[in-house]
């Protein structure tokens, strides 16, 4: 049956947040996820809190990277949640946005190469041991934590591009697909599907999550409205074969990219379609998102998630969510 | 702290709270929390009140006594003018005048 995640972006203060946390916990989520910007609050305060007023759900960064923060200080976030909240921590990991590293200087080097590496840090050093690695971005000389670690903590790989999907797949508990159209997630599985058999494993093994942006509403015009800022992003950070493979046009693409450089949000936000809007969200009523979710199934995902922006109301997307989506799927 | 802050303060928020019939407690405590959630004053909640809610939420209490009046200091910190307007349109006038003389007090 498949499980249903939520992520939160914490722009609002930590108790707006955590409210929706609750309230996805007893709406039926299992899943949450809390995103990892520097200019945003900070994921692993966010998840503190969403630790300590839940009981059930599992939570964990959605994604962060191993640039912006040394993958031992990772470790030791992740390992003292545990603490918190024993068994129901994840570590979500992915190679972060470029132009956000940018912003602060940071060069996003051999990004297949650092998340590997930084799996393989957190892994060794979560479970107690200690670190002498020397890989082509990380090196520890020894590194080992001073107090005991409560066990063996899933790594879930978020990804979006082949090798990084097939690494996902290769060494990954679970995968974050960065994608809402089920021709893009079919393509992600089957790249996923390369990863796991090179490991001699099953794709019923791992945890193959559907991340996406999502927007629900009972009136459709809402819910596009509530997508379009998501969509103008997604859509100017979208490859040229990405945007061919939905039929957008380049240069229209082009030209939200700019005015969004130039901080125009309106004029960007004009310019996204009804196209975009279904080429890179979930998007729409309740039985057009239940649509949309049963297509995505198909492809072999076993985790479907809630992204931003989840509605024009979010504490009323999340009750739709629950009341009318998820259950859909539990009979 | 300001002065209409320590009005609020010495508000005696069960006492408003009783002044609800029991079968409304559940559709004022939704009232509410939309308009916490939905305020941009967020700036204006005090942390331990916020823990209260949330521990209130998390607990199923919400709609109780104890969780209702945390939900209307918290609202009433928030958006003062949108909370009396919200229980004048539930029909609930005298609550919101009680409030209304307790701060114009």
């Amino acid at each position: 049956m498949v499980k249903f995640g939520i992520e939160f972006v914490p722009r609002q203060p930590y108790w707006k947040t955590t409210y929706y946390v609750i309230q996805a916990e007893i709406g039926g989520f299992s899943n949450l996820w809390i995103t990892d910007h520097f200019n945003d609050r900070n994921v692993y305060v966010t998840l503190t809190a969403a630790a300590l007023y839940t009981n059930k759900i599992t939570f964990g960064s959605g994604v962060t990277n191993p640039y912006m923060v040394n993958p031992v200080f990772t470790a030791q976030a992740i390992a003292t949640l545990n603490e918190l909240a024993p068994g129901r921590v994840v570590l979500g990991i992915g190679a972060g946005d470029k132009t956000t590293l940018e912003s602060v200087g940071v060069e996003m080097q051999k990004p297949l190469k650092a998340v590997q590496e930084a799996v393989e840090i957190f892994r060794k050093i979560t479970v107690g041991d200690s670190v002498a690695y020397s890989g082509e971005v990380f090196k520890t000389a020894g590194a080992k934590f001073l107090f005991k670690p409560r066990g063996t903590i899933p790594v879930y790989v978020g990804a979006q591009g082949p090798k990084m999907l097939e690494f996902a797949g290769k060494v990954g508990d679970g995968v974050l697909i960065n994608a809402s159209h089920p021709k893009d997630v079919e393509y992600a599985v089957s790249c996923v599907k390369e990863g796991v058999s090179a490991a001699g494993k099953k794709l019923s093994e791992i945890d193959v999550a559907a991340y996406t942006s999502f927007s629900v509403h009972e009136d459709i015009k809402k819910a596009n409205k509530a997508a379009v800022p998501a969509v103008s992003f997604i859509v100017a950070g979208s490859p040229p074969q990405v945007l061919e493979r939905h039929r957008i046009d380049v240069k229209k693409a082009e030209e939200i990219k700019e005015s969004l450089k130039v901080n125009d949000w309106g004029r960007a936000f004009n310019e996204v379609t009804p196209e975009m809007i279904s080429a890179f969200t979930v998007c729409g009523t309740p039985d057009m998102c239940i649509e949309r979710i049963a297509e995505l199934l198909k492809s072999g995902i076993s985790q479907f998630v809630v992204g931003s922006p989840i509605g024009a109301n979010v504490r009323e997307a999340i009750n739709l969510i629950s009341e009318k989506i998820i259950p859909h799927f539990k009979t | 702290m300001a002065a209409s802050e320590k009005e609020q303060n010495s508000m005696d928020y069960r006492k408003l709270v009783e002044m609800i019939n029991v079968a409304r407690w559940e559709m004022v405590s939704d009232k509410l929390v939309d308009l916490i959630l939905t305020s941009k004053n967020d700036e204006k909640m005090p942390n331990q009140l916020a823990n209260t809610i949330l521990h209130s939420w998390q607990h199923g209490v919400l709609k109780n006594e104890s969780g209702l009046a945390a939900l209307l200091e918290a609202a009433l910190l928030l958006e003062p003018e949108k909370t009396i307007n919200t229980l004048n349109e539930l029909e609930m006038e005298n609550v919101a005048e009680q409030i209304k003389t307790a701060l114009a007090s």
